[in-house]
């Protein structure tokens, strides 16, 4: 071997090396340019002021404008704390035993306009959120201000410092951050103008959003993270009409399907018709639940409600009514859609889990035990929306009850009179659905079953459980956290607080050349689009 | 004519004074308003965050005062803001016009030329195996509700063609071929329909003034059957075909909800549908004006009219 030829053989080597120990990174597939076009239920409710909402309908097409503090990593389906990457943090970390979460700031964020972002836009955004005294503006409607209960102060060290001081340990903190309901907002603009307009440090800036049609977005040139986000625009046009949202999902007009739109049905339609859709089932964290006032009679019985949760067939409900898209569970989503829920050897021996016939002899004896007869037959009202995934789901239930001689009407309610009439407890019994942000024990249990909490319509209230939500929330120890929050779970539905039926699966379809969107275990967190790309 | 005409717009004057006070009542009668929306779709409700934005609405004021608002603004051309969108109402409505306009247009041309020549053949040929079939299919038209039709069309585009047409509006100026398909199909749909019955009043007239002595006059003087079904007898059958197609024009303008939400074009009727949902008062009140004001010169168009197809028609007395 002559010297040119062992020189031939080094650089060969090398080049090998180098290939070898070179990051592997999605990155490198992908391409850039393109606009994605998605597709809207309805028009955004309240714009893009994501902190005055609760619905998938505004933080779906609004969060590329944003960004948070810490995400869960868009990339990676599961929502846990080790998923959690930073936004406009870098860095943070725990301190005092999860008292002080201390976050470092990126120092080369810009708003939209250039204005730089700094910790003042941090501390304004969640001394509005918390309702603080100092905070300079007030949001007209503020959904999640129990998230923040714990929040003692929000203090901006320095301009790229800021800390959370917490009245208790609290590690869920950071999960709540992590949500797409957690964006920061600009110090700088009004809060009330985020319902007419964005401005944000996300990776996308808005160029248009034509009312009852469409919002259009642009790449944001100056976006801080390099290289992102690889698509030129976002187009998210506004289909009312549910068979017409398909068939531009069919036909391609629309690429990538909106979250909780597509039932098992119809995805199995969509595949026959186009086989190279990617079809990704996943849970939308939301699950169908009876509520049944406490307050009020009948169902301040403990007897009567008991019966009413054993009367329901949870399995033949999943396939009635969700043609099997939908799982059996509890107060949170069981794996593999969700972190916290309990499993399905656990279930067994919680009302309405059993054999169907063994469950409804429990229940008549129950409700014979509570003083109704085929000769006094329990009379109620059932409430629902007048939305049809709600009335499936209530028809399905009144049959249940009726097989045990409850005698139950339905009654639709329109959209305007269901929160009013939940909050004041002006109903029985009601058929209902219970969206949740991140698949967090304390995102939840605070909102749903906490005493006192306005989205507690049961009224259910436990000092017994409170206390063990309390334990839970603080408890570092991510397995015996977990211990707790199924005993929780169990305790719920034995008090039958808010009976679970299922919890929803939707299934998400794009077409195959719409890389990089991956739904996580919440539908409400995978909307930023910054590592979506085209391969066309 | 002219006082005749004058008469009928002061009457108008007053048939929408009426139609204000309905449906500002009727508005306010319907359970629920903006508020419970917006806190439904945050899903919680707050009683004194309620009294702020009521305050901060102005719907906190008394309803006398609400409505001699409106009107006031009507009068000096500020329509109010929507409450949904914190926008000049104007400003929304106006790009929503043509649309409908358009729509509601091109539905009523293809629905007179489908039928008003059918209906013709029709009459023509009485009794006939034609006259059964377009009857028929005329028939088919009446009990086909225009928004099934419309929702088979996109199912067997996609079926048939892997199409629809256009999700967003597409301007004439940006596409003509493709804002000409956006429209027709639609158009289709509606225009379907209304021509079934365009069809059956153009026979049911036709053969009416068929049994005319002047129209038995003229076949004997020796005229084709052609120039008196044309030129003497269709020209009195129009009549009340010119109503129904008046009629069945001021229908459309509100009427096309399902028709603009299946083909998803931004017309009056979809944003209607979806301002009385969110109970989005100043929205809901302006569009309801609007259609009232074509309706009423659509008829009044019709009624002029009839002095141009029937001379014997006279304004004024």
């Amino acid at each position: 071997m002559d010297r040119l030829q062992r020189l031939a053989l080094l650089g060969c080597a090398a080049t090998l090396l180098v290939a070898l120990l070179a990051p592997v990174s999605p990155a490198h597939a992908a391409k850039a340019g393109g606009i994605l076009t998605l597709t809207q239920r309805e028009d955004l409710p309240q714009g893009f002021a994501i902190h005055e909402t609760a619905t998938i309908s505004s933080v779906w097409p609004a969060m590329p404008c944003f960004n948070n503090l810490v995400l869960f990593d868009p990339l990676k389906p599961n929502e846990t704390p080790d998923t959690i990457v930073g936004e406009l943090a870098d860095k943070w970390s725990w301190q005092d035993g999860y008292r002080n979460l201390v976050l470092f700031l990126r120092r080369d964020v810009k708003w939209h306009d250039g204005t730089p972002f700094t910790s003042k836009d941090v501390k304004y955004t969640f001394d509005m959120l918390r309702e603080a005294p100092e905070a300079p503006q007030k949001l007209r409607l503020n959904p999640r201000k129990d998230w923040y209960a714990n929040v003692e102060a929000v203090e901006a060290a320095d301009a790229y410092t800021v800390i959370f001081r917490l009245k208790r340990p609290q590690p869920s903190l950071l999960m709540m951050l992590a949500s797409g309901y957690t964006p920061v907002y600009a110090a700088h603009v009004p809060s009330a103008s985020y319902r007419t307009g964005c401005m944000g440090t996300g990776p996308f800036k808005l160029k248009e959003w034509r009312k009852g049609e469409f919002v259009e977005y642009v790449k944001n040139p100056d976006y801080f993270v390099k290289g992102r986000p690889y698509l030129d625009g976002l187009k998210y046009i506004v289909i009312n009409e549910p068979g017409t949202r398909i068939a531009a999902l069919q036909t391609g007009q629309v690429e990538v399907s909106f979250p909780s739109e597509v039932s098992k049905t119809n995805a199995e339609q969509l595949k026959a018709a186009v086989p190279k859709l990617v079809i990704t089932p996943y849970s939308i964290n939301t699950n169908d639940n009876i509520v049944m006032n406490m307050k009020k009679p009948p169902f301040d019985n403990p007897k009567v409600r008991l019966a009413v949760s054993h009367a329901i067939d949870r399995r033949a409900l999943i396939q009635a009514v969700h043609q099997g898209g939908a799982v059996p569970g509890t107060a949170l989503a069981p794996r593999p859609y969700g972190a916290w829920g309990l499993l399905e050897p656990d279930l067994q021996g919680l009302p309405g889990q059993g054999k169907a016939t063994d469950e409804k002899a429990k229940a008549k004896k129950l409700l014979g035990e509570a003083g109704f007869s085929p000769q006094n037959p329990l009379r109620v009202e059932m409430v629902t929306r007048n939305l049809s995934i709600y009335v499936t789901l209530a028809s399905f239930v009144v049959n249940e009850l009726k097989q045990i001689g409850i005698e139950a009407t339905l009654k639709q309610i329109e959209t305007a009179q269901w929160h009013p009439m939940g909050t004041r407890g002006e109903f029985q019994i009601a058929a209902n659905l219970t969206g949740i942000g991140p698949d967090d024990p304390d995102a939840n249990f605070y909102e749903n079953f906490g005493c006192g909490s306005p989205r507690n319509y049961s009224f259910y209230c436990s000092e017994q459980v409170m206390s063990q939500i309390d334990k839970q929330s603080q408890e570092l120890d991510p397995k015996k956290r977990l211990t707790i929050v199924q005993a929780i779970q169990k305790k719920l539905e034995e008090d039958v607080a808010r009976p679970i039926i299922d919890w929803r699966l939707d299934y998400f379809t794009v077409w195959p050349y719409v890389k990089n969107f991956i739904p996580h275990q919440s539908m409400y967190n995978f909307g930023r689009v910054q590592e979506v790309w085209l391969d066309k | 004519m002219k006082s005749y005409v004058a008469q009928r717009l002061a009457v108008a004057l007053l048939t929408l004074l009426g139609m204000s006070l309905v449906i500002f009542l009727l508005l306010r009668l319907a359970p629920g308003d903006i508020v419970d929306i917006l806190f439904s779709a945050a899903g919680y409700v707050d009683p004194q965050d309620k009294k702020a934005i009521m305050q901060e609405l102005g719907m906190n004021r008394p309803y006398w005062v609400q409505y001699l608002e409106w009107i006031r603004g009507i009068v000096t051309g500020d329509l109010g803001k929507s409450y949904r969108y914190e926008l000049p109402t104007w400003q929304l409505i106006r790009p929503l016009l043509p649309v409908t306009l358009e729509l509601a247009a091109l539905a009523i041309v293809i629905a007179v030329l489908l039928g008003v020549p059918t209906g013709v053949v029709s009459a023509i040929r009485q009794d006939s195996g034609l006259d059964y079939v377009l009857r028929v299919l005329s028939l088919a038209g009446l009990s086909m509700p225009s928004f099934w039709l419309a929702m088979v069309i996109i199912l067997s585009l996609v079926a048939w063609f892997d199409w629809i047409p256009p999700m967003t509006y597409v301007g004439p100026s940006q596409n003509l071929r493709l804002h000409l398909l956006q429209f027709l199909l639609p158009a289709l749909a509606v225009g379907y329909r209304s021509s079934a019955l365009i069809m059956r009043i153009t026979r049911s007239a036709l053969l009416e003034v068929l049994r005319e002595d002047y129209i038995r006059t003229a076949r004997a003087k020796g005229q084709t059957p052609g120039l008196v079904v044309w030129r003497h007898a269709l020209k009195n059958a129009m009549l009340p075909v010119v109503t129904v197609i008046g009629i069945e024009f001021a229908f459309m303008i509100g009427g096309l909800v399902v028709t603009e939400t299946v083909f998803n074009l931004p017309g009056v009727a979809r944003f209607l549908v979806q301002a009385i949902q969110w109970r989005d008062y100043p929205m809901v009140q302006n569009l309801v004006m609007f259609i009232s004001i074509v309706v009423i010169l659509s008829n009044l168009a019709v009624d002029l009219l009839y002095g141009v197809l029937d001379p014997r028609v006279r304004y004024g007395h």
